[in-house]
C-alpha cells in the first residue's frame, strides 16, 4: 500500500505547493513511483510548478465524478515517468469532495504507486481537512514566523484528532516540521524565530530546513520544481528531506551564516 | 416559525412547596403566622406551590389561595398525589394542578397536624449538591501537547498535562491543574467554584490563568515569567510563587 503524505501547513504561502512538487519529483528520481495530488479545488497552482498546465484535461473532480477515469485525468511527468499529477478542477468547487469518494480515488492510486502526495490548501476548511484526512504522514510546512507557527500548531491539534487514523484509532500520523524560508543571518540578528524556538513551540520532529532562496521564484515561473536546481541551497536542501524521508540521517544545513574566509571576501565569490 | 418574537422553551426551577396537614385554615393561619414571622423577607413575594397530598378531608381551593396571598407568597398552583378527579375538580376551579414526577424533599414530622413550608423539588431536576472539597477529586491525566484551538474540560476532577499547553489552547478544571511543560495558553482552575485550586506548570508563558473567576492577563504574569510556578488565591486575589 502507499505511503500517503500530505503537506500541509494551515498558513498559506509558507511553500506548499513549492515542496510538494520538490518532494514528489525528488522521491520520483530516486525511482519510486509517486503521484501528486492537488487538493486546492479552484485555485489550483500545483500544475503550474509542475509545468504541465497545458496538458490538463480531465480533473480531480472529474474522476470523482465519474466523467473521466483516473487514468485520463492523470498527467505524466516529462522529466521522471514515474511520477504523475492530478490535478485539481479550476472551475468547480470543494462541495464536490467527500471523504467516501475521495477515500476511493486514494485506494485506487496507492495500488499502483509507493507514494501518494496530498498537497493540502492553506487554512482549516474542507479542502484542508480532505486533504489531511487519508494521510499516513504529515509534512507541517512552517515560516518561521509567528502567525504561520501558531497557526501549524493548530493544523497540528487537527491532525491529531480529526484524521481517518484518529477517528479509528490507529496509529497516529507521523508529522515532520519542514522549517521553510529560513534565512539564518536574520535569526543571528534575532528577528526571527530560530529553529529551536519553533521546534520548541510545536515538539514535533524535523524534518528539513529550506533556507530563503531565489532560486524558488525562478523555479515556480519556470514550471521546473526548485529540487531539480541542484546549484541552489534550496534544491539541495530539498534534497536532504527526499534522503530523511527515505530513512537516512542527514546533517541539517544551511543553519548557519556562511563565515566567508577573508580570501574570499577580497576575491569574491 | 422563520423570525418569530417568541418561543416556549421547557426549563426546570427550584420552585417552594407547602405541605398542608389539615384542612383547618385557622391552624394553617396560625401556623403560617409563627412561620413567616421568623423571617418575612425571606419569604417575601416567593412562588409557592400548595401540596394537598395529606389531606385527609377536603380544603376550600380558593381559600388556601387567599390566605396564603395574605403572607405575601405568590400563588403557582396545586400539587400532590392524588387521584385524577380531584386533579381534574382543581382545574375546574381555575387553578393550575403542577403534577409531580419526583420530590425531594427532605424528612418532615409528619406526627404533627401543621402546614410546614418545605423546599422541594417539585419538577424533576437534580439537587444541586456542594461541590466537594478540592482534595477530594481525581486526576484526569492527558498526555501530549495540547495545541491551539484545542480546549479539555476536567470536569469534577484536577487536571495533569504532561506536555505543553500551546498558545491559542485552553486547559480547564474544577480543581487543579498541573502542567508538566510550557503554559503559554489558558488555564482555568476552579471552574465551578473552587477558591482552593491552585494551578501548577514548570514555565510560565500564559496567555490568562485563573482561579474562580478571578484572572490575570499575561502583563501581571512579568514578575516570574519563564518560570516554574504556581498560582493560588490569598483571600480573594491571584497570587503567584516560585516553584523551585
Amino acid at each position: 500500500m502507499a505511503r500517503i503524505i500530505v503537506v500541509t501547513s494551515g498558513k498559506g504561502g509558507v511553500g506548499k505547493t513549492t515542496s510538494s512538487a520538490a518532494i514528489g519529483l525528488g522521491l520520483a528520481l530516486k525511482g519510486h513511483k509517486v503521484v501528486l495530488i492537488d487538493f486546492d479545488i479552484g485555485l489550483r497552482n500545483l500544475d503550474l510548478i509542475m509545468g504541465c498546465e497545458r496538458r490538463v484535461v480531465y480533473d480531480f473532480v472529474n474522476v470523482i465524478n465519474g466523467e473521466a477515469t483516473l487514468n485520463q485525468a492523470l498527467i505524466k511527468d516529462k522529466r521522471v515517468s514515474s511520477l504523475s499529477i492530478l490535478p485539481a478542477s479550476q472551475t468547480r468547487d470543494k462541495d464536490a469532495l467527500n471523504k467516501e469518494n475521495v477515500g476511493k480515488v486514494l485506494e485506487e492510486l496507492g495500488q499502483s504507486f509507493d507514494f501518494i502526495v496530498c498537497d493540502s490548501p492553506a487554512g482549516i476548511e474542507a479542502g484542508a481537512m480532505m486533504a489531511l484526512y487519508y494521510a499516513d504522514e504529515a509534512i507541517v510546512t512552517t515560516n518561521p514566523e509567528v502567525s504561520s507557527v501558531r497557526d501549524s500548531d493548530r493544523i497540528l491539534g487537527m491532525l491529531a484528532s480529526r484524521s481517518r487514523r484518529a477517528e479509528l484509532g490507529l496509529d497516529p500520523i507521523k508529522e515532520h516540521l519542514l522549517l521553510t524560508r529560513y534565512s539564518p543571518k536574520r535569526v543571528e540578528e534575532g528577528e526571527m524565530l530560530s529553529v529551536e524556538d519553533v521546534e520548541d513551540i510545536l515538539s514535533i520532529p524535523l524534518i528539513g530546513v529550506i533556507p530563503e532562496s531565489q532560486a524558488v521564484l525562478k523555479a515556480s515561473n519556470a514550471g521546473e520544481p526548485v529540487i531539480l536546481d541542484t546549484e541552489s541551497d534550496a534544491g539541495q536542501a530539498y534534497q536532504d528531506v527526499i534522503e530523511r524521508l527515505l530513512g537516512e540521517a542527514v546533517e541539517f544545513r544551511f543553519l548557519n551564516v556562511e563565515k566567508k574566509s577573508i580570501l574570499s571576501r577580497l576575491f569574491g565569490g | 416559525m422563520a423570525n418569530a418574537s417568541i418561543e416556549f422553551k421547557g426549563s426546570s426551577f427550584t420552585l417552594s412547596v407547602l405541605h398542608l396537614r389539615t384542612s383547618n385554615l385557622a391552624d394553617i393561619r396560625a401556623d403560617l403566622v409563627k412561620k413567616v414571622s421568623q423571617a418575612p423577607d425571606f419569604f417575601y413575594l416567593v412562588p409557592l406551590v400548595v401540596s394537598i397530598e395529606k389531606l385527609e378531608s377536603p380544603v376550600d381551593y380558593h381559600a388556601v389561595k387567599t390566605l396564603i396571598e395574605e403572607f405575601n407568597f405568590i400563588f403557582v398552583g396545586f400539587t400532590g398525589s392524588v387521584a385524577k378527579e380531584q386533579r381534574k375538580l382543581i382545574r375546574e376551579q381555575g387553578f393550575s394542578f403542577i403534577n409531580t414526577a419526583k420530590t425531594n424533599s427532605t424528612k418532615i414530622n409528619t406526627s404533627e397536624k401543621t402546614a410546614i413550608a418545605d423546599k422541594s423539588v417539585v419538577t424533576e431536576t437534580k439537587t444541586i449538591a456542594v461541590p466537594p472539597q478540592c482534595n477530594l477529586y481525581t486526576d484526569k491525566v492527558h498526555r501530549g501537547q495540547i495545541r491551539s484551538g484545542q480546549q479539555i474540560y476536567a470536569k469534577d476532577q484536577n487536571l495533569v498535562v504532561i506536555g505543553s499547553v500551546s498558545a491559542g489552547a485552553e486547559v480547564i478544571a474544577d480543581g487543579n491543574i498541573h502542567v508538566y511543560g510550557s503554559l503559554r495558553g489558558r488555564a482555568i482552575a476552579g471552574a465551578k467554584g473552587h477558591h482552593k485550586a491552585q494551578i501548577y506548570c514548570q514555565n510560565l508563558e500564559a496567555e490568562l490563568v485563573s482561579i474562580n473567576g478571578n484572572y490575570w492577563l499575561s502583563e501581571s504574569m512579568e514578575q516570574n515569567w519563564g518560570s516554574p510556578v504556581y498560582f493560588h488565591l490569598t483571600d480573594s486575589e491571584l497570587t503567584s510563587s516560585k516553584l523551585i
